[in-house]
């Protein structure tokens, strides 16, 4: 099974600090107010486990925006926030006095921009240390179960992957996880509190370049 | 001629010996100090002169800002500042609030160059 040595695992999750560094810069921009993060908390896990530990943490209905990038490094990047955060993002976003029924219509688009937004600072932070190139395609909003949103045939579908490139593979091998919290400064208003996730979705290969781009930096070193 | 000293502390292994490398080439008149935290670095600089500090934000214990105060209050003038990747302005004015400096992650040549020429105004 693939792991990343103890260093490896350091560095990918201080690229990934600043990743979310820069999507929540994005963010409280947008939110006129403070991100908090929390130590990341990276994790890197088979496929499997990965849906049993969000399965395991989330009952309610969840959204996501998945944000898919092709390249020298190809996967899927979900940010997934609670369902009933979501629209106290959207009101937070636009306007308090909105009404419930246009806020829903308005959910998916502002919730897509917002997904864009953090999902692409987020990724730019493999670019700043890393020498792999990929391009975005573009977001898409996706509501549902954690089990739904983690549906790895769909993600590779929507990667237009052969899905028989991943059949010979054990459920474990086809994709790693990488998850990271964070949430939104509580200062005023507990209404306003938003937390999520960031999950990457990377095929065993993906992750071999990963490493491979991991062991240059370390390397110079 | 004494060595200068400066202190990293940072978290990231890897945050660390990016400094560390930045320091052990071309840096030669200075010592470098690693802590993995707040409470390492304040054992180890336990009795020592600073002249520079930098300081990431985000550590488990205490974060930088609160570090950078209790180093303050022991060596108030020293030049210290916060590295990190919470690039967000109140970050950034909590800094200059205490009056330290703000240095964005990823930490470069560069930037330590300009911290150091900073230390020496």
């Amino acid at each position: 099974m693939f792991r990343l040595s103890e260093l490896e695992e350091d560095a990918l999750k201080e690229f990934f600090n600043m990743g979310l560094g820069m999507a929540a810069n994005s963010l409280s921009q947008m939110v006129n107010n403070e991100v908090l993060l929390t130590l990341p908390k990276l994790k890197v896990v088979p496929y499997e486990e990965a849906t049993r530990m969000l399965v395991a943490n989330q009952d309610e209905k969840l959204v996501a925006v998945r944000q898919n990038f092709k390249g020298e490094l190809t996967g899927t990047a979900l940010l997934i926030f609670p369902g009933s955060e979501s629209l106290e993002l959207v009101r937070t976003l636009l306007n308090e006095e909105i009404p419930l029924e246009v806020l829903t219509e308005l959910e998916q688009e502002t919730l897509l921009d917002v997904g864009n937004v953090i999902l692409n600072a987020f990724l730019k932070s493999f670019t700043q240390m890393m020498h792999v190139e990929f391009e975005f395609e573009s977001a898409e909003f996706l509501k549902g179960s954690s089990r739904f949103l983690l549906d790895i045939t769909s993600h590779l579908a929507a990667q237009n992957h052969s899905l028989m490139e991943y059949a010979d593979a054990d459920a474990d091998e086809r994709a790693f996880v990488l998850m990271m919290d964070f949430k939104t400064s509580d200062e005023n208003n507990t209404n306003h509190t938003l937390s999520g996730f960031v999950v990457l979705l990377f095929s065993q290969q993906a992750m071999l370049i990963l490493r491979r781009e991991l062991e240059v930096i370390l390397s110079n070193l | 001629m004494d060595k200068k000293k400066a202190l990293i502390v940072d978290d990231s292994s890897l945050a660390r010996m990016m400094v560390r490398k930045f320091f052990s080439d071309g840096f030669e008149d200075w010592d470098l100090i690693e802590a993995k935290d707040a409470m390492d670095a304040l054992e180890k600089i336990e009795g020592q002169f600073l002249h520079l500090a930098l300081i990431d934000f985000n550590m488990p214990g205490m974060n930088g800002i609160d570090l950078a105060e209790k180093i303050l209050e022991k060596q108030p003038g020293i030049a210290i500042h916060l590295v990190t990747a919470n690039i967000q302005e109140r970050m950034q004015l909590r800094a200059q609030a205490i009056g330290i400096g703000f240095i964005k992650k990823p930490i470069s040549r560069e930037k330590i160059i300009a911290a150091m020429q900073e230390q020496t105004k």
